[in-house]
């Protein structure tokens, strides 16, 4: 305390002096004058820091870029402002036009890293940041799709092509748990679990993706698989901005299932299955004339301390397939404002977003339909009898007499699903700084998702028919989640000796979520008018002999509360060290185990600093970092740790009919985190003047505690499972990201990135003392036929490994012949579940993207290329579909042509796998810069871009690029939704 | 840990602040178990949670439980593989082929199923005997009651499990870490027989406000068939003890659902008929009501065809499973209503209020015969490419074998639509029971109190012009000939492999496709996820 006064003291009476001696020093100078602008476009920068070389004279520039300084003759001015390469310039008497150049891969970009930022020099863990100018072109269905393929080990992968009402899997660094949460972390502007509805391609700044253990443990226990922070564009000190982006878009077909005409279909079928149409249903179900539309208009202005940025959008999203489209529109307001003598910072954020989505078509869910697997409009497209044709003549719809079999088209027409929903989120920050770089930080969010889905069924659809007695079928559900944030942090930053730089962070963090539900469905109807809009006009609500309606809600909720601290220090920005701890407990864990502790310590070492390197040219930037963290995830359902009752049907009491209630777990007041620790090595290099940079990281992971339902000992549990920790995973693999500029010159640059990763997963161990487990099994394969399990794990053995028979050859009359256990031969009814082996595995061992951008005067090009390498995919599509044996059900072409001879039954082995080694040109970008020489108009770009333009595989399905993400990776489906490649055209606008 | 946090909580409070560290959850559409049990509802809604499970296990309800694994092993039922369908991973074929193994379904399920309605058992045990009734209304005289109820409920279980598995553990409490012990087979009979007989008189006579309960009719029942299997279990046979607990129930002393004592009913309907809780034949079932109860005896899944909703104006489809095995179809005579009434074959026909004009009465197949007549026919064989001979498992269409018909859910206009309840006990089974007996202890030679017994059911099956001939007599019913009485009585009924067992015919006879196994078969295997993780239980031989 004592020393704490005399400091300040002697501070302050230090300030004074040197301020008198700047006095006196200026009143024997000049003034000097002149404006700063921007070399690439012009615009004025204001908050320059302008200092006289050799004196602590220094000043701002204005809003509007101007500044004005009293230096002696012949003194040297040095600009300086982040983001820009700093100028010596000398000072002249005549007005100065100085312009500042951005700084290409600066080491002095700030990455934002959790609860603060650092610079990327200081950085000694694994984090990689995308800017919006490095963004994929064209547009994008999901802000994931922004950065697919830019950051070495994130995998992001679309799995229903461009389907408008379908998400993204994203991952990184392959798969480190089984049941618990298995996506990365995404925080918006710091709030955590944000939801990535609220945020349009062109309100988003930077993505930064922490991918090791020791950045990520600053949060703790969701921080297993990595976290992805969004930062939105913001205000800035300046001129008042206009932005207006719009861009419309087409998918066209790229594949689709090559199915038999009719022809053919009476060859294989029969004649007495010819109705006398041909028709192609498939192509039917498509929407050939679809048209995407965006429209993003922001503004932001605002001076150097009180700013803001607002933006309206609107999107009006049609897939390729009918009745899959989604409407939305919304906007982002952010209010930042620096007051109290510079000591108050607040920033402000508003964002919402409406959208309704039809649910009916493209395989979404709506009805009957379950997205991905059997029973799909799609699906029922390939297998419609060919011959059948679509209306009769009483102009009602032809239904087909197949198993499962239903019409989709009339489908469609005489169903409903539409999704109506509300994202909001509402945030501020508070900031106060009483003294110079001690910061008080509270921070608080509010962000709710709401959805209503409605349904209808008429009275003379198929379903109703079949299960409500013709009398329509309504339902409406709700589903309403809230997300409540807090966070207080202390920061505080101390350089001491001008080499010594400290920062210290501690902070406190709650989080409260819920989700409730309900829903209510009809039947009866007496006419189709009302739709849902009237669902208590349903007469089963009093006729028994219509099937009940039903009626659900539910609840649920938990808290996450945390305490962390970091620090970090550096000595001449050459030696780093970063420690983290936080101490967080989450409301879902047993009630031994609430509270975790995640460390993480990491150092850096920028070699090139050393004194030996200074003569070694060549080399610009060599940094090398290694780290360590502790991270956990609780990404499980609320309440497993209780011993809950659950309903188990009525039964007779006394005459009347009662609910039972018993046991539904067997509860363990033992659970707790799964807990990830990883190291990570690394290089980050910058060669030849920046022409080549990169980084090479290399991480090993172990998630311990492995969460997961594991065969309880029945008896004397009451249930056959638990949910408990038991087991490890382990991860290891290489990342690798090279920056090249190959050719710079004055008219023309050619940029090429080539971002690589390796993974490797292992099921270390699934038992303890008590739990013991020695497989599991995944993939199971749908009916008919019951094929059982496609992919099994052993103890010691990797994710993701298909198991099943091994394929001999057919006999003469085309039955299935397979290798016994003991390599003997056998037909299908002499096998059993020992004869099975390993015959491949699903999932990529290698991902690799590779960029290329040009760009001539005004024009740019560019090329992006992505590929996995490495897998093996099980193709169900031709499995049940290729084989004469689907027959009354239309087939696809391969039952007659690669599959001609087989002539028995579904069976699952390896003559059904195939190599699932792709490389995609996923996107050309060809767009053009104005130079307009008026000042009305600050910038115009207009572009043209086509995604997922081609495909080079061996793989005879629709796209090798499945699902990869889980641990039923490589299993094409039943779903087959198309293939589409989109056509863009856009332009942006500045004024 | 816990320091620094006592140290936190403790700074926060002082700040006024403790809901900052508080993490306790409140599960709102969940009951957590120390809320339960407030009043009198609640406890027999825990009491009776095993029957409801049951239904899962015991019935055909589209589980793999102990009816699936009685009647596919045996010589009555099967689910062959029809073309495309019914594969599922050879698992119906094992069963019929006698071929299965200790790391698979067939093994696990049963197990599962069993064990968990056990434990429910167990729990309600542990949960209702510290219990104040009096806190909650309830006397000490319901309390004995429901306990000796639950009590003779869980030795039912273990008289299942033991008759699948033979060597099981014996658990008695709910616990997380203990690792049960197998007993011999004889040691869980012995802790079968004192359970039951140590709580039987505790319990309440049948009456129909006890429909769907363990009265006295039902742990009787069980003695029964406890003492009947006594020698094939345990080495030492206890007929006498079989035929004093059969004549117990004949003489009403357990109780009966309508009337003094249980009848036998006149037809051969009645007893499994939609308009449940009043046959008199009936001693123990598990109560179901679509109407009332919005809970079915979901017999479809296994046994209804595709379309077979439009034979019966049903509400439902099922998954064309399981069938009746040509010998079987053929056990039975032609003038046998039993062959005629339990079972459909046939062309079939659409249900009157179905059809859409004349010519509109057939249904029509959706496989093999995709738009002609559906004809379900006795062979199980490729019909439609020309297929001639005995025919297989593999070799089915999606018209092969005869149909389950036994339970009849009456259309959909009926107010009584589905109000079928499962039979698990009925009084014709008693009568067998003690004809069985008494045969048996005559060196196996039919008694005239015997033949009256099978008589008295059999006359049902059969026309009255029919009847002289077809009743037995000393000389003509002889023990196989019971058995295969035995079959057609209890056809469906989940009953048949026990039977086959104790007549020495389960591993030694061959019917249809199916060979003579090996001894081993008579005892199902402990599964194997249960032996890799319980270093106590011990393997059944063989295995």
């Amino acid at each position: 305390m004592h020393k704490r006064s005399t400091f300040w003291a002697r501070t302050c009476f230090a300030s004074m002096v040197l301020m008198l001696f700047s006095l006196f020093a200026f009143s024997q100078g000049k003034t000097i004058s002149g404006k700063v602008t921007d070399a690439n476009d012009h615009t004025a920068i204001p908050g320059v820091s302008i200092q006289v070389k050799g004196t602590s004279v220094g000043t701002i520039t204005k809003a509007d870029g101007s500044f004005s300084i009293q230096a002696p003759e012949n003194a040297t001015l040095i600009f300086s402002f982040v983001g820009y390469l700093p100028q010596e310039v000398a000072a002249a008497t005549t007005p100065m036009n100085v312009k500042l150049a951005a700084s290409v891969k600066s080491l002095q970009d700030v990455v934002v890293v959790g609860y603060g930022t650092q610079k990327r020099n200081e950085i000694t863990t694994s984090v990689a940041t995308v800017k919006a100018e490095n963004f994929n072109q064209g547009g994008s269905r999901s802000p994931m799709d922004l950065i697919q393929g830019k950051v070495a080990g994130l995998s992001v992968t679309r799995t229903q092509g461009n389907n408008p009402n379908s998400g993204a899997s994203i991952q990184i660094r392959g798969i480190s748990s089984v049941s618990g949460d298995m996506s990365p972390l995404i925080v918006i502007d710091g709030i955590p679990g944000g939801n990535l509805d609220l945020l349009q391609q062109d309100d988003i700044a930077t993505f930064d993706v922490l991918k090791d253990g020791s950045a990520a443990a600053i949060y703790g226990t969701r921080g297993n698989n990595g976290v992805i922070l969004i930062t939105t564009k913001k205000g800035k000190a300046g001129d008042p901005q206009y932005t207006y982006s719009t861009y419309v878009q087409r998918e066209a077909i790229a594949k689709r299932p090559s199915i038999l005409g009719a022809a053919d279909y009476i060859k294989v079928a029969g004649a007495n299955n010819n109705q006398g149409a041909d028709v192609d249903m498939y192509d039917l179900l498509l929407n050939k004339d679809n048209l995407s539309q965006y429209h993003n208009f922001a503004a932001s202005g605002g001076t150097a301390n009180s700013n803001y940025r607002a933006s309206l959008y609107y999107n009006d999203a049609n897939g390729i397939a009918l009745q899959n489209g989604r409407t939305q529109y919304g906007g982002r307001v952010n209010v930042n404002q620096t007051g109290l003598q510079g000591m108050l910072t607040m920033q402000f954020n508003l964002a919402g977003n409406f959208n309704k989505a039809n649910l009916n078509g493209g395989n979404s869910g709506g009805g009957d339909n379950k997205a991905g697997n059997a029973g799909a409009d799609f699906e029922q497209a390939v297998q419609r009898n060919p011959t059948a044709p679509i209306i009769g003549a009483d102009g009602k719809y032809i239904e087909t007499n197949g198993f499962n079999n239903y019409n989709p088209l009339a489908r469609l027409q005489q169903e409903l699903y539409d999704r109506d929903q509300k994202t909001y989120s509402g945030d501020a920050r508070i900031t106060l700084e009483p003294i110079r770089d001690l910061k008080f930080s509270a921070f608080g969010a509010i962000v709710r998702d709401e959805y209503t889905d409605r349904q209808y069924k008429k009275k003379d659809s198929r379903s109703s028919l079949l299960n409500y007695q013709g009398g329509g079928y309504a339902y409406k559900a709700n589903s309403a989640a809230l997300d409540k944030t807090f966070e207080a942090t202390v920061d505080y930053t101390k350089t001491v000796n001008s080499d010594h730089t400290f920062n210290v962070l501690g902070g406190y963090s709650y989080q409260y979520s819920t989700l409730e539900k309900y829903a209510m469905d009809n039947n009866g109807f007496l006419t189709d008018a009302f739709e849902d809009w009237n669902i208590g006009a349903g007469n089963a609500l009093n006729d028994p002999k219509l099937p009940r309606p039903t009626q659900s809600s539910n609840k649920i909720d938990n808290t996450l509360i945390a305490f962390f601290g970091r620090i970090n220090y550096n000595y001449k920005q050459k030696y780093m060290l970063q420690a983290i701890l936080r101490h967080e407990g989450s409301s879902r864990f047993g009630a031994n185990n609430k509270w975790g502790n995640f460390p993480a310590v990491s150092a850096g070492w920028v070699i090139s600093k050393e004194a030996f390197m200074q003569d070694i040219t060549v080399i610009n930037n060599l940094k090398l970092r290694a780290g360590y963290g502790v991270t956990g995830n609780q990404g499980i359902p609320s309440y497993q740790s209780l011993l809950t009752l659950g309903t188990g049907g009525a039964y007779l009491q006394y005459g009347k009919w009662i609910q039972t209630y018993g046991p539904n777990k067997n509860p363990n007041p033992d659970l707790r985190w799964e807990k990830k620790k990883e190291f990570n090595a690394g290089i980050d290099f910058s060669l030849l003047q920046n022409r080549i940079g990169g980084s090479v990281d290399i991480y090993s992971r172990r998630t311990k505690d492995l969460l997961f339902n594991y065969t309880a000992q029945l008896p004397s549990n009451i249930l056959d499972n638990i949910f408990t920790n038991v087991g490890e995973i382990s991860n290891n693999g290489v990342e690798v990201v090279i920056n090249t500029v190959p050719v710079k010159t004055k008219d023309f640059t050619w940029n090429s990135d080539l971002t690589f990763n390796s993974q490797r997963n292992k099921m270390v161990s699934f038992s303890n003392q008590i739990y013991k487990a020695t497989e599991q099994f995944y993939g199971d394969l749908p009916s008919p036929g019951n094929l059982g399990s496609a992919i099994r794990v052993v103890e010691g053995g990797p994710l993701g490994t298909f198991f099943g028979y091994r394929y001999a050859g057919l006999t003469d009359d085309g039955k299935w012949q397979f290798y016994k256990k003991d390599g003997s031969i056998g037909g299908t009814s002499d096998m059993n579940p020992n004869d099975k082996a390993v015959i491949g595995n699903g999932i990529p061992k290698y991902m690799a993207s590779w960029n290329n951008t040009f760009r001539y005067k005004n024009f740019d090009l560019s090329l992006f290329f992505r590929g996995k390498f490495g897998f093996d995919i099980l193709n169900l599509q031709d499995m049940y579909f290729g084989n004469k044996k689907w027959s009354p059900n239309n087939m696809l072409s391969s039952a007659i042509g690669k599959n001609a001879k087989l002539n028995d039954d579904p069976q699952f082995s390896d003559y059904y796998l195939e190599k699932g080694d792709f490389v995609k040109l996923d996107n050309i970008t060809l767009g053009y810069n104005f130079q307009l020489k008026t000042k009305y108009v600050r910038n115009l770009r207009v572009y043209a871009s086509g995604r997922n333009i081609a495909t080079i595989t061996k793989y005879s399905g629709l796209d090798p690029e499945l699902q990869d993400t889980a641990l039923d990776s490589g299993i094409d489906g039943r779903g087959f939704y198309p293939r589409t490649r989109s056509y863009t055209i856009g332009l942006n606008l500045g004024f | 840990m816990k320091k620094s946090n006592a140290y936190i909580s403790a700074a926060l409070l002082a700040l006024g602040l403790s809901a900052c560290t508080k993490l306790d959850e409140k599960p709102y559409s969940e009951i957590i178990s120390d809320q339960f049990y407030n009043n009198k509802q609640e406890v027999l809604s825990a009491v009776l949670r095993p029957f409801t499970h049951a239904g899962a296990w015991a019935a055909p309800t589209g589980q793999t439980g102990y009816w699936r694994l009685q009647e596919l092993s045996a010589d009555q039922l099967a689910w062959p593989q029809k073309g495309k369908h019914g594969y599922d991973g050879g698992n119906w074929i094992r069963l019929h082929n006698h071929t299965w193994i200790a790391n698979e379904d067939n093994a696990w399920n049963p197990w599962r199923l069993m064990y968990w309605g056990l434990g429910f058992c167990n729990n309600t045990i542990k949960d209702l005997t510290p219990l104040d009734f009096g806190k909650i209304g309830m006397t000490e005289a319901e309390k004995t009651t429901l306990l000796a109820e639950t009590r003779v409920v869980r030795a039912w279980h273990y008289l299942k499990l033991m008759d699948l598995y033979g060597n099981i553990p014996i658990e008695t409490e709910v616990s997380s870490d203990a690792s049960p012990a197998t007993k011999s087979r004889k040691e869980v009979f012995e802790f079968i027989e004192k359970e039951i007989k140590e709580n039987v008189d505790q319990l309440q006579p049948l009456s129909g406000e006890l429909v769907g309960r363990a009265t006295k009719a039902a742990a009787y029942s069980m003695l029964v068939e406890l003492y009947l299997n006594a020698e094939e279990w345990t080495g030492t046979a206890r007929w006498d003890d079989c035929i004093t607990y059969c004549n117990k129930i004949i003489n009403g002393e357990g109780g009966s659902l309508s009337g003094a004592v249980p009848a036998l009913e006149p037809n051969i309907l009645n007893a499994f008929a939609n308009n449940h809780n009043i046959s008199p034949e009936d001693l123990f079932q598990l109560t179901y009501d679509l109407r009332a109860g919005n809970s079915r005896f979901g017999w479809q899944g296994d046994f209804w065809h595709y379309r077979q909703r439009q034979i019966d104006d049903a509400d439902v489809d099922g998954n064309n499973g399981i069938v009746v095995i040509p010998s079987a179809y053929d056990a039975f005579k032609d003038n046998d209503l039993r062959k005629t009434t339990w079972m459909l074959i046939g062309p079939q026909k659409k249900a009157m209020a179905l059809r859409q004009n004349i010519g509109d009465s057939l249904v029509l197949g959706t496989e093999e015969y995709n738009n002609k007549p559906l004809v379900f026919v006795k062979e199980i064989r490729r019909n439609s490419e020309g297929e001639t001979g005995a025919g297989g498992m593999t070799r089915g269409e999606e018209n092969s074998g005869a149909r389950f018909a036994k339970y009849r859910q009456g259309s959909q206009a009926d107010p009584n639509y589905w109000g079928n309840d499962f039979v698990l006990y009925r009084l014709t089974e008693i009568y067998f029971n003690k004809a069985e007996a008494l045969m048996r202890k005559n060196g196996k030679i039919a008694t005239q109190d015997a033949v009256d017994l099978i008589n008295a059911c059999r006359i049902r099956a059969f026309k009255a012009e029919d009847w002289p001939a077809e009743a037995y007599t000393t000389t003509s019913l002889t023990m196989d000939e019971l058995l295969a009485e035995r079959g057609r009585e209890f056809i469906f009924e989940g009953k048949r492999r026990s039977d086959l067992i104790r007549f020495g015919k389960f591993t030694t006879d061959s019917w249809w496709d199916h060979q003579a196994s090996a001894d081993k078969y008579k005892l199902f295997p402990i599964p194997f996820k249960q032996t890799s993780i319980n270093p106590n239980l011990v393997q059944n031989p063989g295995y």
